[in-house]
């Protein structure tokens, strides 16, 4: 895991002006328009009291040292205290809280958003982009969005509060005020010089604890090997290189992190010594009253955080509004596959036609040109060619994943274009080379494509599938958990699952792009039977890797660079001679059984 | 539980700077802090010192407000005051350093004493344990728990202690003006104890919901995204969609929840009160006489003191109650016990090759029975491929015979001897393993290939590979034997990486080769080496082949099929096929 990952820039990502960036993002403030005045209200009143709360205490001060006090003077001064302190709590109540809330909302809304924009993008999107990174955009980037919001309101308090206390200050004594915001400017340099050096220690720091992590999880997954040649100290001794180095950077880094609040209390104190002495002057020379240089005193610090605060604020505001357009880039991505109608068959016969159609991923890779194909109702069809032939590019095309650039394809004689992409899908049944399951149970999982499905139907067909042996297998049958993408089941069990999935929702047209895995040969007997029964009566498009797959359709056609080379039957074009036996000496001739019975040769090498 | 006999009997031990006490995640956290003393010395002396030095500024801006408002007033005596203030901070400066590096040195010292005893430990633990334990699991205590173990400390600890001394200081200050000045700060100091712990507690649930919300929002947004051709192929984006809202919904509700909760933080309306009040008080002392306004100041100062610890706890309590949840996930996984152990007394004879199985059951823990009642005897030299769904127990079938796993029933008996009685050592050094997911380290192929023979010659190693068909696609990367291997050996297909370990055990010449073979062949070219490959490993030494492949199954010596922890049918080729149905279908086109 790349620590910046997500931080890198993708094609689709923009350049939004300021202006359309801000708009952007007040939009989502739109419906919080209360809270964001109540907001803003509790933010004025907290920067007033913050700035005359000390305002007060010194004022009262003077009075003490002017003339007697009364006790009804202490118990206004007291009130007066005790109603701020109270005030200023209450707003920070009302404030946390409802910037808490604010943000919620808004990170809901905009990660709702995102989701939604990405899953309705089309295919080649999602081959284009990293599944993680857009993960990242979705609930990292909003997050971060979520809290420049926090930050920038605080250090508007922060600022408010300070510039209010710098009028007052200004108009209390110039002079005094001028030389105490004079550290300003000194402190912001240092500040800046420091970050600049601690950011550079914080990223070897953070290359350290990588490289123990990679190691570690390295040596961690190689530990049965080393266990079984007894190689544990020479691991030991990686792991131990690793881990001493982290150490010695990240105690540097340690040394670089730990002086910076030192340095910045060692200049106010002396900022404070210098004010005492200073101070005390002006009060002798008359320019303030004790209580204004009392006031100088308990407010210095005010102007020593902030400054802090403020200057490490701009790299925050940046990286949290490039956050925002990651955001939007990927809300506002345009998308390829257009429909122009919304036709919603409740059935299709899955009469299939491509005319004349060119197909490209990138603009100017043709991978079909000028394709011609029929399909008749319920035919079982086989894709076979090397990598690259333009097969699986076919069933993208029918699954409507993908845009073609040129000609027409027609679905039961209507133009792909004008079906409504929901329901046309709902009448296909796609299993994908590697079969995807979604954490849940057996049974939610074959369900996933018809929710309205029940189980005694699911058990049914289950059943049907030799003798239901392989429900058996599984340790709680249906509602055994299949674990994130299906972790918890073998290869086999995943593909029964997948298979079952399209059983059960007896699609029109059935796309199949096969897996390449290799299975037990019980197992592989039971997919071969759930394959039969759904050939049996849907249109079917095979991407075959199987011998058993390819000899089981009715038709076979070759391809080659986007182009159909052969076409017939198995024994027919194996009787040939020509590209598709070529292929079957290439793919599929280990996987026939004379080819079991010669393996004795190598036996006997 | 002691340290020393839990590392005596493990499989691999190795000599820790110093035992540590792991009964609780406290005793143990305290084991590793008590070595740190001399950095722990200079923490708890900048600590103190940067507290005691904090109380200078109030306490001699006073003493200058009273010399000031004398009829006489000493500017060089003010003057001194300020050098007093200006010398003492900066050596706060140097004490708070010392606070905050003691700290931070004691933070990354415990990272790696705790990591480096986790990983001996890890290392010493059976395989048994690591063949259930996941790597993500291990993965996720060996580095993100150890460092909330640093955080622990710096900032953790380092807040914390810093900052309770600063609550001290008007305790001790206020009444050497006034012995009644202790009433503001000690009620203060109890409350704010109270406050806290109630915020804690109601806090903490709060913040692991928000986690968790946060964490099944992630994994099912990443879930959908990698699967989006089955949402799309489904038609159920729109489902997919409502679930997200959904998930982000629970996330956002906690969220807010949790804003709630630390917007109502007590403590900070405490100190408002506690300042006022003080200051009330203090002038009350001062109008009967008691005390003068330097004093009043100065008081007052020590007061917003407080601030510190107040603000502080707002998380450096959260960050403390997180290391201790990460010390005790790091403890579980080291106590969690070791069953097997080396028997170093036991037999370290040269194998023949006999395996035998005596009435075998053997079940994962927590788990319905995996092997149950498997008799089978295997003689020297044969090749016994082993067939059957997943989860009938191959796997675990194979590893009895190793002691990756112990049998919970009957016996495992190599040349006639229980595997328990073997050198686990002697046996080990002569069965190799290959497993299916074929691990390789990310070095080169070279010292891939001789990990179990570190002294074999280069010459050795291409006979080796030649012997495993890997000669000749070693030699295709650009840098042939010298080529390193991307992590997990992600560059190589399924194929070349069993190449490879063939390689290994072609060098290493163990006397039984189990190999769990499940890769497969794209083309028939790279099928017919792979073949090859496998029929010469098994030349010469009792071979188990956990198989797909129904030449390996027409060609072994015994077949064995396995059925739900069960054996269903064993034999040569012939008797199964007359014997069992479903074998037969399998050889049926």
């Amino acid at each position: 895991m790349g620590f910046f990952s997500g931080i890198a820039a993708e094609k689709y990502d923009r350049q939004y002006s300021d202006k359309r960036l801000f708009r952007r993002i007040l939009d989502y403030f739109k419906n919080q328009s209360n809270s964001l005045i109540i907001i803003a209200v509790t933010l004025v009143i907290r920067s007033i009291i913050g700035a005359i709360n000390p305002v007060i205490v010194a004022r009262g001060l003077d009075k003490v040292t002017q003339e007697t006090i009364t006790t009804q003077f202490i118990f206004t001064l007291t009130g007066i205290m005790l109603a701020l302190g109270i005030l200023s709590w209450f707003g920070n109540f009302l404030y946390r809280r409802l910037t808490a809330r604010t943000i919620a909302i808004l990170i809901q809304q905009l990660a709702t958003d995102a989701f939604k924009a990405s899953v309705h993008q089309d295919m080649s999107f999602h081959d284009n982009y990293k599944s993680g990174k857009i993960v990242s955009r979705i609930t990292s980037d909003t997050r971060e969005f979520g809290q420049l919001i926090t930050l920038s309101t605080e250090v508007l308090l922060e600022l408010v509060s300070s510039i209010i206390l710098a009028a007052i200050l200004l108009q209390t004594e110039w002079r005094l005020a001028i030389a105490v915001f004079l550290l300003v400017p000194l402190l912001a340099f240092l500040v800046m010089r420091y970050r600049h050096i601690a950011r550079k220690i914080t990223r070897e720091g953070m290359r350290a604890m990588a490289n123990v992590n990679s190691t570690i999880k390295e040596t961690v997954s190689g530990i049965a090997i080393a266990k079984n040649f007894r190689q544990e100290d020479k691991i030991y001794d990686e792991f131990d290189d690793a881990n001493q180095t982290s150490f010695e950077v990240n105690v540097k880094r340690g040394f670089i992190l730990a002086i910076v609040f030192p340095m910045l209390r060692t200049i106010g104190g002396i900022a404070t010594a210098l004010l005492v002495y200073f101070g005390a002057l002006t009060v002798l020379e008359g320019f303030v009253t004790a209580g204004a240089w009392y006031l100088f005193l308990s407010t210095l610090d005010r102007f020593l955080y902030p400054v802090m605060r403020i200057s490490s604020f701009w790299t925050n505001i940046q990286t949290g509004l490039s956050a925002a357009e990651r955001i939007f880039a990927l809300i506002d991505a345009e998308h390829s596959v257009t429909q122009v109608d919304s036709i919603a068959p409740k059935h299709l016969d899955g009469r299939i036609d491509m005319i004349n159609v060119c197909f490209s991923y990138i603009s100017d890779e043709k991978v079909l040109n000028d394709f011609n194909l029929h399909i008749d109702p319920g035919e079982t069809l086989a894709l076979v060619g090397h990598t690259g032939a333009g097969k699986t590019s076919i069933g993208r095309l029918i699954a409507r994943f993908y845009e073609f650039q040129s000609g027409e394809m027609l679905i039961d004689g209507v133009d792909i274009r004008k079906y409504d992409l929901t329901a046309l899908r709902s009448q296909m049944g796609i299993v994908p080379q590697s079969p995807f399951l979604f954490a849940g149970t057996v049974e939610e999982n074959i369900q996933y494509g018809c929710p309205v499905c029940n189980r005694s139907e699911m058990l049914r067909i289950a059943r049907q599938i030799g003798e239901g042996e392989w429900l058996e297998t599984l340790p709680n049958g249906m509602e055994t958990q299949v674990g994130e993408r299906g972790s918890q089941l073998s290869m086999g069990q995943r593909q029964m699952v997948a298979l079952m999935r399209v059983l059960i929702q007896k699609p029109s047209i059935f796309i199949l792009d096969e897996a390449t895995a290799s299975i037990d040969p019980f197992t592989e007997k039971q997919i071969q039977s759930a394959l039969n029964m759904i050939l049996s009566d849907t249109t079917s498009i095979l991407i075959a890797h199987r011998l058993s797959t390819v000899k089981s359709a009715d038709r076979i056609l070759v391809m080659r660079m986007g182009e159909i080379i052969e076409e017939g039957n198995h024994q027919a074009l194996l009787s040939q001679g020509e590209h598709y036996a070529e292929l079957y000496n290439t793919y599929f001739r280990h996987q026939s059984l004379s080819y079991v019975e010669e393996a004795k040769k190598f036996a006997n090498v | 539980m002691s340290t020393s006999t839990a590392e005596n009997i493990s499989e691999f031990s190795f000599q820790t700077k110093y035992t540590t006490n792991r009964s609780s995640p406290m005793r143990w956290i305290l084991s590793h802090a008590i070595h740190q003393w001399p950095s722990l010395l200079l923490a708890f002396i900048g600590a103190g010192g940067n507290a005691a030095l904090a109380s200078v500024v109030p306490i001699f801006i006073g003493r200058a407000f009273t010399e000031i408002l004398l009829p006489e007033p000493s500017l060089s005596l003010i003057g001194r005051y300020a050098l007093i203030i200006g010398g003492s901070q900066i050596l706060r400066g140097f004490l708070q350093f010392g606070r905050n590096f003691g700290f931070e040195i004691i933070a990354q010292n415990i990272e790696r004493y705790v990591r480096q005893e986790l990983y001996v430990n890890l290392l010493g633990k059976s395989m048994t344990f690591h063949n259930l334990q996941s790597v993500g699991d291990l993965m996720a205590r060996a580095t993100n728990d150890v460092r909330e173990v640093n955080y622990m400390f710096s900032p953790g600890f380092n807040l914390v202690i810093g900052s309770l001394n600063f609550l001290l200081i008007p305790l001790i200050v206020g009444p050497s003006y006034h012995i009644a000045l202790i009433a503001t700060p000690a009620a203060y100091i109890i409350l704010y104890i109270i406050a806290l712990w109630h915020y804690l507690t109601i806090l903490n649930p709060i913040t692991s919901e928000v986690r968790q919300n946060f964490g099944e929002m992630n994994s099912r947004l990443s879930e959908s995204l990698d699967g989006i051709e089955v949402v799309k192929g489904s038609a159920q984006e729109e489902a997919e969609i409502e679930l997200f809202y959904k998930n982000a919904a629970d996330y956002r509700d906690a969220s807010i929840e949790q804003g709630i909760v630390e917007s109502r933080f007590l403590p900070m309306l405490l100190l408002g009160i506690t300042m006022a009040a003080g200051l009330g008080h203090a002038l009350i002392l001062l109008q009967q006489g008691f005390i003068n306004i330097g004093d009043v100041i100065a008081y007052f100062g020590t007061l917003s003191l407080l601030g510190f610890p107040t603000f502080v706890s707002l998380f450096a309590y959260s960050q403390i109650s997180l290391g201790f949840a990460g010390a005790k996930r790091i403890l579980e996984l080291m106590n969690t016990e070791n069953k097997l152990d080396q028997n170093t007394e036991g037999f370290g004879y040269p194998i023949l090759g006999a395996i035998e199985f005596k009435n075998v059951s053997f079940r994962y823990e927590g788990q319905e029975h995996s092997l149950e009642n498997i008799n089978i005897s295997i003689k020297p030299g044969q090749t016994v491929a082993i067939v059957g769904q997943t989860g009938s127990g191959k796997t675990s079938l194979v590893k009895l015979i190793n002691r990756t796993f112990d049998v919970d029933k009957g016996q495992v008996l190599v040349d006639g001897i229980d595997v328990r009685d073997w050198y686990l050592e002697a046996l080990r050094n002569q069965i190799s393993i290959i497993e299916q997911d074929v691990f390789l380290f990310s070095r080169s192929v070279e010292e891939n290939i001789a990990f179990g023979k570190q002294d074999a010659t280069r010459e050795e190693v291409i006979q080796a590979a030649k012997e495993a068909q890997a000669h000749e696609f070693i030699m295709s990367f650009e840098h042939g034997y010298e080529t390193v291997i991307g992590e997990r050996g992600m560059t190589l297909s399924g194929g070349q990486r069993q190449r490879l370990a063939l390689a290994r055990a072609f060098l290493t010449s163990p006397r039984i080769l189990i190999l769990d073979d499940s890769t497969s062949a794209i083309d028939s070219e790279t099928e017919d080496r792979i073949q090859q490959a496998i029929f010469r490993a098994a030349k010469g030494r009792t071979t188990l082949i956990i198989t797909h492949r129904l030449s390996q199954i027409r060609w072994a010596n015994l077949i064995l099929v396995l059925r739900q922890g069960r054996i269903a049918a064993v034999g040569s080729h012939e008797e199964l096929m007359q014997k069992s149905k479903s074998y037969q279908q399998i050889f049926s086109e």
